[in-house]
């Protein structure tokens, strides 16, 4: 049992989720990074510890790589994700805190994913007013997509989190000789920054290496000054790890920017289903319901089907 | 995990225990007549599924040794988890009452329990796993004579760095004296005590130190093993739970409690019940001690060893521990 590294994504699953999804890769990117977001935005109103909420960021990576987007709604996802994690965790948060806390953050009230606007709106709770029976029903998806992840998981809650590990590195490299506080406060940046990144970094890398990057862009930021020889090799991270967990690091920010200009709906609050099955029908494209890979193999066969009847069809008529 | 199999795969027979989250059957494979033990866990609807059931599931998983009880399958229904476990014929506190006299156990069947005991928790240890809850009641036995670790629910990792865990764990029984204190940051060593606790109650039928209340399981210890100072435990005065009013008692030697127990047991069992847990010894260490050389091992017993003496040195053995002045075996 390991408790130092985590379950990392294989090549063709990530291959899989990227080709027989019937969404554009675009607006994949969009409801990963909206609902990670999303769940980050919760985690500090239900005032979890980060190491809690980069955990339930993590599971949801997770769970989205073997179930399809489409399948369920994006925030219901978000809220099992957290729920989940907070349970097995130290610091167990209530159904109804939960619902609460995504009712509002759902709700035009919040701020979440909104263009800002002059005047702040004006707080009207009746906007986020949970009655009993919308929180049973809420609670009743969460609980059925609890079960999901778990599922999808193999019960394997576990996340290893590279933020601690960072830490002692950064203690051990005398914190590159720069202030303490403000060297380690921007390589936590990197490591959260890295878990909205629809690369999915915390699945295609253990956490010493997502650790030894971020401390490489920490350091190239505040202009610290590295050891001159290759000291990540120190931490088992080759080279080309290491250059590309940087680059997916430092991308994130100007990628979710430009993404939130040219994705339409990323100013109305959270994206839903609804949103993009009307953004897939703008483009004329259909949404086969996350069953992208099974209806082409179907199709496909029935192609070869009828192929194979015509074939015989003119056997038949030439002999 | 397989998602096809169903609950009606197994043909349920009689209900084997109730225990705090789920209700215990044995069962039957249906297509294979293989005995079964299925832990049907009730899925509340507010809650959902409960952590204990996570956390026994993801660990269980992983476990797969021949000292702990091997989860087989999980069937995860609407409303229902069903666990599936190797079959036990029962557990170490019925076997005392039915098999012991007046509870008790005969040495050699008591050291291969221990042995056992031991070897299931070094697994543990070594994955980086806490049981948190050993009690007999948790160790299961069958008609081989084999024990096996069972009840994972209380159970969890640990990882470095230790994070802060709860301190409402393990039955008060077998309760260790600095979780007793309110030590939020015990390790392997808590295990080690229950399974201390555990040894001398196979010998004598009866709990070591059957508390009623945190206070009167503190004070029970304490009446056998003597009120700890801040001389004999530096920082003893740090835990939330120290009282400046405890009644000092002075040492009892264990072998004057237990004279039932030979002297190499009496040493053994007085390195698991220190009370200090830095000085408790480990369940790797406990393996190697000399008590355990005439263990008969199932393969000995086959070629007919000539039986190792009870007595002999052991070089790899240290002895961290000052044992008792009234005995000086080695």
């Amino acid at each position: 049992m390991s408790h130092m590294t985590n379950p990392l994504a294989t090549p063709n699953q990530l291959y899989k989720r990227r080709s027989f999804s019937s969404l554009p890769t675009e607006l994949q990117d969009a409801i990963f990074f909206s609902a990670q977001c999303l769940t980050q935005a919760a985690g500090i109103l239900l005032q979890l510890p980060q190491s809690a909420t980069a955990q339930a960021n993590v599971v949801l990576a997770r769970y989205w790589l073997v179930e399809p987007f489409m399948s369920r709604e994006f925030n219901d996802v978000s809220a099992a994700a957290i729920y989940l994690i907070a349970k097995v965790g130290p610091s167990p948060r209530s159904p109804r805190d939960i619902s609460n806390v995504y009712a509002y953050l759902l709700s035009p009230n919040s701020s979440f994913f909104r263009a800002p606007t002059s005047p702040p709106p004006v707080n009207d709770p009746s906007t986020y007013f949970l009655s009993d029976v919308a929180y049973q029903t809420f609670h009743n998806r969460v609980l059925a997509i609890e079960a999901r992840i778990l599922y999808a998981l193999s019960f394997n809650t576990h996340v290893s989190l590279p933020h601690p590990l960072a830490i002692t590195y950064l203690q051990a490299l005398d914190f590159l000789g720069a202030r303490k506080e403000t060297v380690s406060k921007r390589v936590v940046e990197y490591l959260n920054t890295a878990l909205l990144s629809p690369q999915m970094l915390y699945l295609t890398s253990q956490p010493n290496a997502l650790a030894v990057a971020a401390i490489y862009n920490a350091a190239k930021d505040l202009g610290a000054k590295m050891p001159e020889y290759e000291w990540w090799e120190v931490f088992d991270v080759d080279r080309e790890e290491l250059g590309f967990l940087v680059v997916g690091m430092r991308s994130v920010d100007g990628w979710a920017r430009k993404m939130r200009e040219d994705v339409p709906g990323m100013k109305e609050g959270m994206i839903t289903r609804r949103m993009i099955e009307d953004e897939m029908k703008k483009r004329g494209l259909q949404i086969r319901n996350g069953h992208g890979i099974e209806e082409e193999s179907l199709d496909a066969e029935a192609e070869l089907a009828r192929k194979m009847d015509e074939k015989i069809a003119q056997m038949e008529a030439g002999a | 995990m397989d998602g096809k199999r169903h609950p009606s795969s197994f043909q349920q027979l009689e209900k084997l225990g109730e225990g705090t989250y789920a209700t215990v059957f044995k069962g039957r494979n249906r297509q294979t007549g293989e005995l079964v033990a299925l832990k049907e866990i009730h899925l509340d609807s507010e809650e959902g599924t409960p952590s204990t059931a996570i956390r026994e599931i993801s660990l269980m998983k992983e476990l797969k040794h021949d000292n702990i009880v091997a989860l087989h399958d999980v069937i995860h229904t609407e409303n229902k988890l069903m666990l599936v476990f190797e079959y036990m014929d029962g557990d170490l506190k019925k076997y005392m009452d039915t098999s012991g006299d007046r509870g008790a156990l005969k040495p050699m069947v008591i050291k291969s329990f221990m042995y056992q005991l031991l070897k299931g928790i070094d697994f543990c240890h070594k994955n980086r796993v806490l049981h948190r809850d050993l009690k007999p009641q948790n160790l299961l036995i069958n008609s081989k004579g084999a024990l096996k670790l069972g009840d994972f629910g209380l159970a969890r990792a640990f990882g470095i760095p230790v994070n802060t865990f709860s301190n409402e764990v393990v039955t008060l029984w077998y309760r260790a004296p600095d979780v007793l204190l309110g030590s939020r940051t015990y390790n392997t060593s808590i295990d080690i005590w229950s399974a201390g606790c555990i040894m001398a109650e196979m010998y004598t039928g009866r709990p070591l130190f059957p508390g009623t209340t945190n206070e009167d399981q503190i004070v029970r210890i304490f009446r056998i093993m003597g009120t700890p100072t801040e001389r004999t435990w530096p920082g003893l005065s740090q835990f939330p739970e120290y009282k400046t009013t405890w009644q000092m008692y002075a040492t009892q030697g264990l072998q004057t409690i237990l004279p039932q127990i030979d002297p190499a047991g009496i040493d053994l069992l007085q390195r698991m019940l220190q009370l200090r847990p830095e000085l408790r010894t480990s369940a790797h260490d406990a393996l190697q001690h000399p008590w355990f050389n005439d263990l008969m091992q199932p393969q000995q017993q086959q070629h007919h060893q000539p039986q190792q003496p009870m007595m002999q040195p052991h070089r790899g053995y240290q002895q961290t521990v000052p044992s008792q002045a009234t005995y000086d075996g080695y």
